[in-house]
């Protein structure tokens, strides 16, 4: 059995900034590949004319969580060495308003971005400058931040274990939720106006 | 929908329901004897009272304390966030259930070491990650922080800061109590014998 090949110490540490540079040149192949350089794309999503980013992001984390419990059931994976993010909840809805906003207003994430910029597009490298003024303001300001950064500590919380589920069911539950939103999403997008951009 | 996405999405519904309907391993993985001899000469698994004490202040929340001393012992006083694991529950599913939390370091405490280095060689005998013990348990956390010890002699800087956040950790979890202070030997004035050169003759003459 294995972990994550990096922690377990199978490959050293070192490594670390090589495999970040080849996972972020894929990511970015995907997202590129996928349309997400396109704010309007992106912004679709808000006006119900095109729902590609959910359903990307809903089936990357659907075949994600799949692919981890089948590798754990297999014992090819140990699931117990994966970190998991503590969760800080007051933090988290405080920051998601903020990313929510500035998402709908630009149409971007960081990602997404950072795709945009690369392949040219005016807006992205906007977008690009403004996220690292906002990243250097708040590095700035952060002791002003920072009671609010650390609040509604939950330690590491998994969603199956607060509803007293096993990830198994929580998962299935997670994938016909991913279909329902698919099926979902295609009805409103013939109700709307199609955009052509 | 596209038939290609119609197939696609019957194929997750399937692999979901696949895992929910197969049969869980009950099976408990115990690692390889030498591991767990590697593991029991290593000495990193012990933490030490001012370690736990300070995850605890700062609210770590990967930190999982487990108490591993009688039920009673408990109820009358533990760590803050500990949650009370007797060890004949070690391999219980509530047991394992527990232990097995991924992304939380485990630390277990009793009184002294004694129950704390069974309950370890157990549970990492069966595979639990991240698995810490309280060096010297409640008897020495209690001993540190909650009767802090005053320095002797002339402290270091470091000592000093030691028996400073100490000071502070008993105030955090008593909430008052004199602090410890300082209490260092004063210094003997040496009798330093002063000898008196004695008058030389004058030297006559110039260069």
């Amino acid at each position: 059995m294995i972990g994550p090949i990096i922690s377990s110490g199978i490959i050293s540490s070192a490594w670390d900034n090589l495999f970040a540079i080849l996972l972020g040149m894929g990511f970015g192949f995907a997202l590129e590949a996928s349309g997400f350089s396109s704010s309007r794309k992106i912004i679709g999503t808000f006006f119900g004319y095109d729902f590609v980013v959910v359903k990307v992001f809903f089936t990357a984390a659907i075949v994600a969580s799949l692919g981890l419990l089948y590798l754990n059931y297999l014992g090819l994976i140990d699931y117990s060495l994966l970190y998991i993010q503590p969760t800080f909840l007051t933090s988290a809805i405080v920051g998601g308003v903020v990313m929510g906003i500035g998402f709908a207003m630009a149409g971007f994430c960081p990602g997404t971005s950072l795709c945009a910029a690369a392949v040219g597009r005016i807006d992205g490298l906007v977008f690009f400058g403004g996220m690292f003024i906002g990243v250097f303001l708040f590095s700035e300001a952060f002791p002003l931040f920072e009671n609010l950064y650390y609040s509604g500590s939950q330690g590491s919380p998994m969603i199956n274990s607060v509803f007293g589920i096993s990830p198994e069911l929580f998962t299935f539950i997670l994938v016909l939720a991913a279909v329902g939103m698919f099926v979902g999403a295609s009805w409103v997008q013939k109700k709307v106006k199609k955009v052509e951009y | 929908m596209e038939r290609k996405y119609t197939i696609l999405t019957i194929l997750l519904v399937v692999l979901a329901l696949g895992l929910v309907v197969l049969p869980k391993n009950k099976e408990r993985k115990e690692i390889d004897p030498k591991v767990l001899l590697d593991g029991v000469v290593e000495r990193s698994r012990y933490l030490s009272v001012d370690q736990v004490t300070h995850r605890i202040i700062e609210n770590d929340p990967t930190l999982l304390l487990v108490d591993v001393r009688p039920a009673d012992q408990f109820k009358t006083f533990a760590l803050p966030g500990a949650i009370n694991l007797h060890p004949d529950s070690l391999l219980s599913q509530s047991g394992t259930d527990l232990l097995g939390q991924p992304g939380k370091d485990k630390v277990l405490y009793g009184n002294s070491d004694l129950i704390a280095e069974k309950a370890w060689l157990v549970c990492t005998r069966y595979s639990v990650n991240r698995l810490y013990i309280m060096k010297g348990g409640m008897n020495e956390w209690f001993n540190t922080i909650i009767k802090v010890k005053p320095a002797t002699g002339t402290p270091s800087t470091t000592d000093l800061d030691l028996i400073s956040f100490r000071n502070a950790a008993r105030q955090f979890f008593v909430g008052d109590g004199e602090p410890a202070t300082v209490t260092t030997t004063p210094i003997q004035k040496e009798k330093v014998p002063v000898i008196r050169k004695a008058p030389s003759a004058s030297t006559g003459g110039g260069c």
